[in-house]
């Protein structure tokens, strides 16, 4: 302990060159701590955190005016990792008139599952009890009840355009996402299918809620295998077509990603080591003095390292704090770029935190090791005839 | 006491340069008694720093033995030759030698940090030292702040801080002015008077050799000993810094 003042001191002997290597360790490490959030929040997402995410949908390979029969949703519900399953049939419909102002989304869907598979969606006003308790109920986003200036209760009468039937639809709960828009419409497909029984036995798209990006992966191949060779063969993506090339890409991404770490994790290593070696080198002579006053190799040694774990850690707490602090805006700010599904399963995960402070006591000790040795071994007379 | 303090017994020391083999001692003899002050002079590249550093324990020789009373430091592990070295010797460099980064407080403290003493303990030490070779008011300064002959000083405080056996002292005024070079001569001089401590030191200078109680040659890889020096060397003395009271640090 009574050392600690003298490794500090040593630590700080040239200021700029210490400021800037414990900078050098702070960014990278920032970086590293962001991508094994990354990564861990790729491998096991929180369910808590994953909502709106590893959504996979199943329409008729031909097109999306062919419909599938209603049976592939329990064939589907069966698959492991299916989470939820859900049906969406599109109605269209006019209403007020055929313009593009009044164009919105209108679909007939399943109030039972509907949101255990559009878990980002949640409740604002209402109940999902409600809803289901009038056949006739309308799940209503908040964009949309603000665009027209709807009230809960409110009538909306749908004109069917493809299919003859006007639907007179009560508004009964709303819903709000906590990112992208709510403008969607939706009400109980019973409700269509009493009005117009050819509904009846088919579904426009099959909506599957998986348990991760690896089962979204397996099941939008595994699905359509079991069809292939029915008279409705299906195709089965990602809900969003990036998300589908990044899920096909994991594997990938994941050694890009660990590859990437390891190569930062020398970087810094070979940096701390180089402030370590110029700094044990300008101390040749007071080290052989140190040893002259009794200091045993073992204390230079871990005098040495001491200093270059100091670094380390100090760099190291800063980075992590800013982690820490950081995590929270970081993440905010990717909710509204393309890959928010997979950011919004990143938290504060503490493994990521070991990891970070393990690279940093392994920088620490490895960038101090080679100095180390070298100034301890070197003989006193040899050190102390060192010029400069 | 029968036994000398010290006693370099057919010391050999060579050196390889690349083929060349270099004999700088050459089965050199010398005993050091207790609270003895000897000056050694020789040419330069005579090979006194070398016997410094065999007698300091910082250096193996080729052949032969230093005993410390009866120890043989020759035949000493590494680590039991640092702790013997933190117990027993003093070492003051020409260049002085104080870490740049630490007070001239923490310097003298150095030695102390290897012992068992509690930091009230050290502080006391430390202060005594500092008192000693008159610079208790520059505790805090850093070596950039002190004059050349300061430096010299506060690394004397650090060689005897520990109150070590013997003091070692390699060229201590080679690079002061006269000025400091007398105070640093002056200090040596009252170290080995008043405070009993037996002292090695090379100088070139005749003056300062003159302080001390005797004169060995070092001459193509022996010792050849000079006529004592007698009388006039505790001159220096009265100039001194008044130490009444804490004479008692040397038991
Ligand atoms: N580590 C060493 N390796 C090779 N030669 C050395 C070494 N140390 C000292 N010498 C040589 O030994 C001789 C004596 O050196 P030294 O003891 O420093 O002399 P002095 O202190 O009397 O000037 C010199 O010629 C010097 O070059
Ligand atoms: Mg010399």
């Amino acid at each position: 302990m009574k050392f600690l003042s003298l490794i500090f001191k040593n630590v700080f002997r040239k200021k700029t060159r210490t400021i800037l290597t414990i900078g050098s360790i702070i960014l990278p490490l920032l970086i590293i701590c962001i991508m094994g959030s990354f990564l861990k929040a790729l491998d096991a997402p929180d369910p808590a955190e994953t909502r709106g995410m590893f959504r996979i949908v199943t329409r008729h390979k031909v097109g999306f005016t062919n419909d599938l029969p209603i049976s592939y949703v329990e064939r589907i519900r069966q698959l492991d990792g299916a989470l939820a399953v859900t049906t969406f049939d599109w109605f269209g419909g006019t209403y007020i008139d055929n313009s593009a102002r009044n164009f919105f989304a209108r679909f007939a869907v399943e109030p039972e599952t509907f949101l255990q598979v559009f878990d980002d969606a949640k409740v604002t006003r209402g109940s999902i009890d409600d809803w289901m308790s009038d056949r006739a109920g309308a799940l209503v986003g908040e964009d949309l009840m603000k665009k027209y200036g709807w009230r809960m209760g409110d009538q909306i009468v749908l004109v069917g355009d493809i299919y003859p039937v006007a639907l007179q639809l009560t508004i009964r709960t709303v819903y709000g996402v906590s990112y992208g828009g709510s403008d969607g419409l939706f009400f109980n497909r019973k409700y269509l299918e009493e009005a117009l029984p050819s509904f009846e036995g088919t579904v426009g798209t099959i909506w599957t809620k998986c348990r991760d990006a690896e089962a979204a992966n397996r099941l939008s191949d595994e699905i359509d295998r079991i069809f292939e060779n029915s008279p409705y063969p299906t195709i089965t993506e990602s809900e969003k077509a990036f998300q589908m090339g990044f899920v096909s890409m994991l594997g990938n991404v994941k050694l890009l990603i660990t590859s990437l770490g390891i190569i930062i994790v020398l970087v810094i290593i070979l940096i701390a080591a180089n402030t370590m070696a110029l700094s044990a080198r300008e101390r040749v002579r007071e080290i052989a003095v140190l040893r002259t006053l009794g200091f045993t190799r073992r204390m230079i040694l871990v005098l040495i390292l001491g200093e270059s774990l100091t670094l380390a850690l100090i760099g190291g707490f800063l980075g992590l704090g800013g982690f820490i602090l950081g995590l929270k805006p970081f993440k905010a700010s990717l909710m509204d770029t393309p890959i928010s599904g997979f950011a919004s399963a990143i938290m504060l995960f503490p493994e990521v935190l070991l990891v970070g402070l393990g690279v940093t006591v392994l920088v620490g000790l490895l960038s101090g090791l080679g100095p180390a040795i070298r100034a301890s071994q070197r003989p006193i007379t040899e050190g102390l005839r060192h010029m400069g | 006491m029968n036994n000398p303090l010290i006693r370099v017994e057919k010391i050999v020391k060579k050196y390889h340069r690349g083929a060349e083999e270099l004999t700088v001692l050459n089965g050199l003899n010398l005993n050091i008694e207790d609270g003895e002050f000897i000056a050694l002079m020789g040419p330069s590249g005579s090979g006194k720093t070398t016997l410094l550093n065999l007698i300091a324990g910082i250096d193996r020789p080729t052949s032969g033995h230093v005993f410390v009373r009866t120890d043989d430091i020759s035949s000493m592990s590494e680590s039991g030759l640092a702790e013997w070295r933190s117990r027993h010797i003093g070492f003051i460099f020409q260049t002085y030698n104080l870490i740049p980064v630490l007070t001239a407080y923490e310097n003298v403290e150095l030695p102390l940090l290897l012992t068992p003493l509690g930091g009230a303990e050290r502080r006391k030490h430390v202060e005594i030292a500092l008192y000693i070779v008159g610079l208790a008011d520059r505790m805090s300064h850093y070596p950039s702040q002190l004059s050349g002959g300061q430096e010299q000083r506060v690394a004397i405080a650090r060689a005897i801080v520990t109150d070590p056996t013997l003091l070692i002292a390699d060229e201590p005024t080679g690079d002061l002015d006269a000025k400091s070079a007398e105070e640093v001569l002056v200090l040596l001089e009252r170290l080995n008077i008043e405070f009993k401590k037996t002292i090695v030191m090379v100088t070139h200078d005749p003056k300062a050799a003159a302080r001390a109680r005797r004169l060995v040659r070092l001459e193509k890889g022996i010792l050849i000993e000079e006529n004592h020096m007698d009388g006039h060397s505790s001159s220096g003395l009265t100039d001194g810094i008044n130490v009444s009271g804490i004479s008692a640090k040397s038991e």
